[in-house]
């Protein structure tokens, strides 16, 4: 196991460097520059050429990328060029909100998708089966921002027992607070999770139950229950990880739409509102620290794999 | 009193700020050096009375006993400290433009400052009263350097409290204020980013918000129909218009910017795209502006004349240029308009939407052959035209890169003359020219609707938009 973790470090480093070149050169390429954002509303060609020299925009793109890696290497992120803050406070200050919105989804999506999905395998082509597969389709094919808006005119406006936007930290609004806040956003994007979570354990769910190992245990007469829970499950188990793992790094990095219908301050509005601004120390800083989680998410899929089956763990 | 905001705000340094948004945060936190009344007059603000003894000199007389949220005191020296900031190439200042014409700030004794021009400027006064004019305190710029954009101190009715970025921007009442008479009745605000148009209506209508600082027109009809909401149709000084590169073909000829306009029905426009909220526009000068010239009708439609302007520009098959836009979704429905209506005289209109740090990059390099261009307007008709139609070496904000000695003469005297009458005949004559050159065309001058819920009393609207709390209250 030890040698299968340090291996997989040391196989992140080229990843990071190609993920973090290719930002850098997205960013740069894209036509227009942080002080074009910037001055939206004022403009004075003086100003902007001595800003752009101050913050070495003159400089070849090659030179800026490796300015900007030996400075990373060294833990200094820089700074955001639009409001002067260090990078690592701007996403310290939001990755909080993002974690626990996401933590949240995956929760709701799990309690939503293992019942439907279970009862869906083992009652195959039932109605129950069928009301499966018609949720599953439902929650795929249905936009983030259409399943949000809905609960906001149902639970917020109609209803009023929940906020509409905005995030309440624990320290302003205490834990309940903060849950009745992400609670209408969560389930928003859980339930999109636990569609192709139901429909992922579904079908593996399935293939599991048709193996040897579980003619014998029904053989040896144990309740249809015990087959699934003791035998199947955990087995079948193992594409639903690899889709949480995915879909984990992704609701971090991802939930953009909801957190901007939702007006919550996450790490998704940052990275979209920092391209807008072209605010490059930010994009680049917010950006690899999404694709080094991606990347320890990864990992721990793979660790989770070897716990899960054995003959997983090469090495 | 909670307040939402279509976007976050950028900077809390008023010398910095280049959006639009950040100003309504200001107009509670800071004070400028003189008002505006809601007819657009000019009145006392941090200074109590002005003179000018000869057309290159302002003397301005200081309120006394005026502190900042700081402690500190407001005087002579805070005004000129602001003024030399704001010179400063150091501090990379937004408002070095804006008060281009002051050569210097000079304390004559205590509260007495004079401001010394370079040339006369009859805009200076009205410039004043915003951002350029509102006053920092210089302990505050001392103690916090570059952090002084999320640590403001001015002396409004309300000081600063903190600022969760994308999350919410408070105030709380200044117990210290100088001004006794009306409010501050508040305790505070909150300012909250809600950039869905949806989410934030609905956040009013469900009570969650008291105060919308901007209604999309889709929104409008909605809001006025609906029992928990006061909606009001705030005037503004806003004009939403396109610039036509005048640097190159086609549109360096006259005929085919004009064929472009009279092909246009602008009243067609303002009443399926923008829901009627706002009116068509016969120039830069906005309506509720002193200098607005009702007599000057905007451009009507006129195929015919198109089709006659096409074949003296020597196109009588119509042409094709290209237009750049921003991606959101008023803009696009308005390209299609026109591309449209551009179609029945046989010219083309190919669209390009790209975001707004792409498109101002596009409209510095003149890389276009048309433009959307909205600006938020200024309360003296000069900040709505000078800058935009004067011949400029570089591209300043004239992308249109228009030039006509005659319009230069004209914008020249507007800023010399200081009788209000002169100068509405010298803009008049000016949006006459406009209307024959065609570097821009005219589209509409919105309405910035507000909404509030029905508790919020005392709302004064003034057409620069800005939300003034501090005599309003929650009933």
């Amino acid at each position: 196991m030890g040698t299968l973790i340090s291996r997989r470090l040391a196989a992140m480093i080229p990843v990071l460097v190609l993920v973090t070149f290719g930002v850098f050169a997205l960013i740069h390429l894209t036509p227009g520059d942080p002080i074009d954002a910037m001055m939206a509303e004022s403009y004075d060609p003086a100003a902007k050429e001595r800003i752009r020299l101050e913050l070495g925009l003159d400089q070849p793109i090659h030179v800026q990328y490796v300015t900007w890696i030996g400075k990373v290497v060294q833990g200094d992120f820089g700074r955001s060029i639009r409001d002067n803050q260090p990078v690592i406070e701007n996403v310290s200050r939001r990755i909080g909100v993002s974690l626990q919105l996401a933590l949240f989804a995956m929760v709701i999506s799990l309690a939503v998708a293992f019942p439907i999905g279970i009862l869906s395998a083992s009652h195959r082509n039932s109605p129950i089966d069928g009301f499966g597969t018609m949720f599953a389709l439902f929650g795929i094919c249905m936009p983030n921002f259409l399943i949000a808006l809905l609960l906001i005119y149902l639970f917020g406006v109609s209803l009023r027992w929940l906020p509409i936007s905005g995030y309440v930290a624990p320290a302003d609004g205490g834990v309940l607070g903060t849950i009745r806040s992400l609670t209408l956003p969560a389930v928003t994007l859980g339930l999109a999770l636990a569609a192709v979570v139901t429909r992922t354990l579904r079908s593996s769910l399935l293939e599991t139950l048709n193996e040897d190992y579980v003619r014998t245990a029904r053989a040896k007469g144990l309740s249809e229950q015990l087959v699934i829970r003791r035998h199947a499950l955990k087995n079948g188990l193992i594409p639903v990880v690899t889709v949480l793992g995915l879909q984990f790094g992704s609701l971090i990095g991802g939930a953009v739409i909801t957190e901007y219908v939702f007006a919550l301050p996450g790490i998704g509005r940052l990275v979209v509102d920092s391209v807008f601004s072209r605010d490059y120390p930010l994009v680049q800083g917010v950006i690899l620290l999404i694709a080094i989680g991606f990347v320890l998410c990864n990992l721990l899929v793979d660790i989770v794999y070897g716990w899960l089956d054995p003959r997983i763990r090469y090495g | 009193m909670r307040v939402g905001f279509y976007v976050e705000a950028a900077t809390m340094d008023p010398h910095l700020s280049g959006s639009k948004i950040d100003r309504q945060v200001y107009h509670n936190l800071f004070e400028p050096l003189l008002v505006l009344d809601t007819k657009l007059q000019i009145k006392p603000g941090l200074a109590e009375s002005w003179s000018q003894p000869d057309p290159k000199t302002i003397v301005f007389k200081l309120r006394q006993g005026v502190k900042f949220h700081d402690d500190t005191e407001f005087d002579a020296e805070s005004v000129k400290f602001n003024f030399d900031r704001m010179q400063n190439p150091e501090t990379k200042s937004l408002r070095t433009g804006e008060i281009a014409n002051v050569q210097n700030a000079e304390v004559v004794d205590k509260y007495t400052v004079k401001l010394n021009l370079k040339k006369p400027d009859a805009a200076l006064l009205a410039t004043l009263t915003d951002r350029a004019g509102m006053i920092i305190s210089p302990a505050a710029v001392k103690k916090f350097g570059a952090d002084l954009q999320r640590n403001p101190v001015g002396t409004g009715p309300f000081q600063f409290v903190e600022w969760v970025k994308d999350d919410h921007l408070s105030l709380k009442r200044f117990d210290g204020y100088w001004n006794k008479t009306g409010g501050p009745y508040l305790d505070g605000i909150r300012y909250r980013p809600i950039p869905d148009d949806t989410v934030k209506t609905q956040s009013l209508v469900g009570g969650e918000i008291d105060v919308m600082d901007y209604v999309a027109p889709r929104d409008v009809a909605m809001l006025k129909g609906n029992a928990n909401v006061q909606e009001v149709d705030v005037e503004s000084l806003a004009t939403f218009n396109y610039q036509l590169n005048t640097t190159r073909a086609p549109f360096d000829k006259k005929e085919l910017r004009q064929a472009v306009a009279y092909a246009l029905d602008v009243t067609a426009i303002v009443k399926g795209v923008w829901l009627n909220v706002g009116v068509p526009s016969n120039g830069p000068i906005a309506p509720s502006s002193w200098a607005y010239d009702s007599s000057i009708k905007p451009i009507q439609r006129d195929v015919a004349k198109a089709k006659e302007l096409l074949k003296a520009g020597g196109k009588p098959d119509g042409f094709t240029f290209n237009c750049i836009t921003n991606n959101i979704p008023i803009n696009v429905q308005e390209a299609e308009a026109m591309k449209a209506q551009l179609a029945e005289v046989g010219i083309t209109m190919e669209v390009t939407l790209v975001d707004s740090a792409r498109l101002a990059a596009d409209q510095n390099a003149r890389n276009f052959d048309m433009t959307s261009y909205q600006w938020s307007g200024r309360p003296d008709p000069d900040g709505n035209t000078f800058q935009f139609f004067k011949t400029q070496p570089g591209s300043g904000v004239n992308f249109a890169g228009y030039s006509n000695p005659k319009v230069d003469e004209i914008l020249d005297k507007t800023r010399e003359v200081s009788d209000q009458a002169e100068r509405k005949k010298l803009y008049s004559e000016l949006v006459k020219i406009l209307q024959e050159d065609m570097p821009w065309i005219f589209i509409l001058h919105p309405i910035e609707p507000k909404a509030f819920s029905p508790k919020v009393q005392g709302y004064d609207p003034i057409p620069d938009g800005m939300i003034r709390f501090k005599d309003m209250w929650l009933k």
